[in-house]
């Protein structure tokens, strides 16, 4: 689970990089939209935009087929969890290596007005994109005017 | 619970080179390894399709380079952002000892892999010692 963690392995300037930068995230919050407590620097990274009846999320997950993600979701919470694995053959010697592998879960808490229940999920060429649908009063609509 | 061993490196901007064409490019990251045969190396390229890739070799230098649709965010709004969208490039210079003509590469869920067979006279050989 993508909860803030401080291993002691890790840079403790880097750790505080992240709470520094969560801190400040939280500040400038846009529009309430919580992604836990844990935001940026979690995988995988997302992006989040909104079209005029869904709201769409696209996370960036290269090397994780389609068939290694699970989707979950539970109220307004909408989890990804997954696995990528490490492309290396056995018994080679890494020249760079910046691609991790390793288990993935990450929770978003999406705003009340979507219908988190019904998000439909695609995925192509290491991206997958959520649709989540908006809830029919949080949707515009035109109201007319009746002439008297 | 699955654990958490993944994180995102934020995407480092190409920088010092311009090109006709606007739009932002982004540095793929990589890993490079070696066999007994050949120079594999993967690039995470996520958005990129097999029709918008190139991969060539030229004066010893390899270039792997990625177009990213940018149509389907043409009517959407963001609301909270952590990644940038843009195309991908980087070279490295590579030995000589890579045989040019059998250089494979494949796209698979947004990784790219490429195949750097190397060149006979560069691989590995055992001298047998003989014994009196």
């Amino acid at each position: 689970m993508a909860l803030l963690h401080f291993s002691p392995s890790e840079d403790p300037v880097s750790g505080l990089l992240t709470l520094q930068r969560e801190l400040e995230r939280m500040l400038e919050n846009p529009l309430g939209l919580n992604l836990g407590f844990s935001g940026r620097g979690v995988f995988p990274a997302v992006n989040i935009f909104s079209d005029k009846d869904v709201c769409v999320v696209r996370l960036e997950v290269p090397g994780v087929p389609p068939d290694q993600i699970t989707i979950e979701t539970q109220g307004r919470t909408l989890t990804v969890a997954g696995k990528r694995d490490s492309t290396a053959p056995e018994g080679s010697g890494f020249h760079r290596r910046e691609r991790d592998s390793g288990a993935f879960s990450r929770s978003l808490q999406l705003p009340d007005d979507l219908d988190v229940a019904r998000t439909e999920a695609s995925y192509a060429h290491g991206l997958l994109t959520l649709r989540v649908p908006k809830k029919e009063a949080a949707t515009p609509r035109q109201i007319g005017v009746n002439a008297a | 619970m699955t654990p958490q061993e993944l994180s995102v490196r934020n995407k480092q901007e190409l920088k010092g080179e311009e090109h006709t064409r606007a739009g932002r490019t982004y540095l793929p990251d990589v890993d490079i390894c070696e066999t007994q045969d050949s120079l594999w190396l993967w690039a995470d390229m996520p958005g990129v399709d097999e029709g918008s890739i190139e991969v060539k070799l030229a004066d010893g230098v390899l270039s792997i380079e990625g177009q990213v649709s940018l149509q389907y965010y043409e009517n959407l709004a963001p609301v909270y952002t952590e990644y940038n969208v843009g195309n991908y490039l980087r070279r490295f210079t590579v030995s000589s000892d890579i045989d040019a003509d059998h250089i494979k590469a494949r796209l698979a869920n947004g990784v790219l892999e490429v195949e750097l067979p190397k060149a006979e006279s560069a691989k590995p050989r055992r001298i047998p010692v003989a014994v009196h």
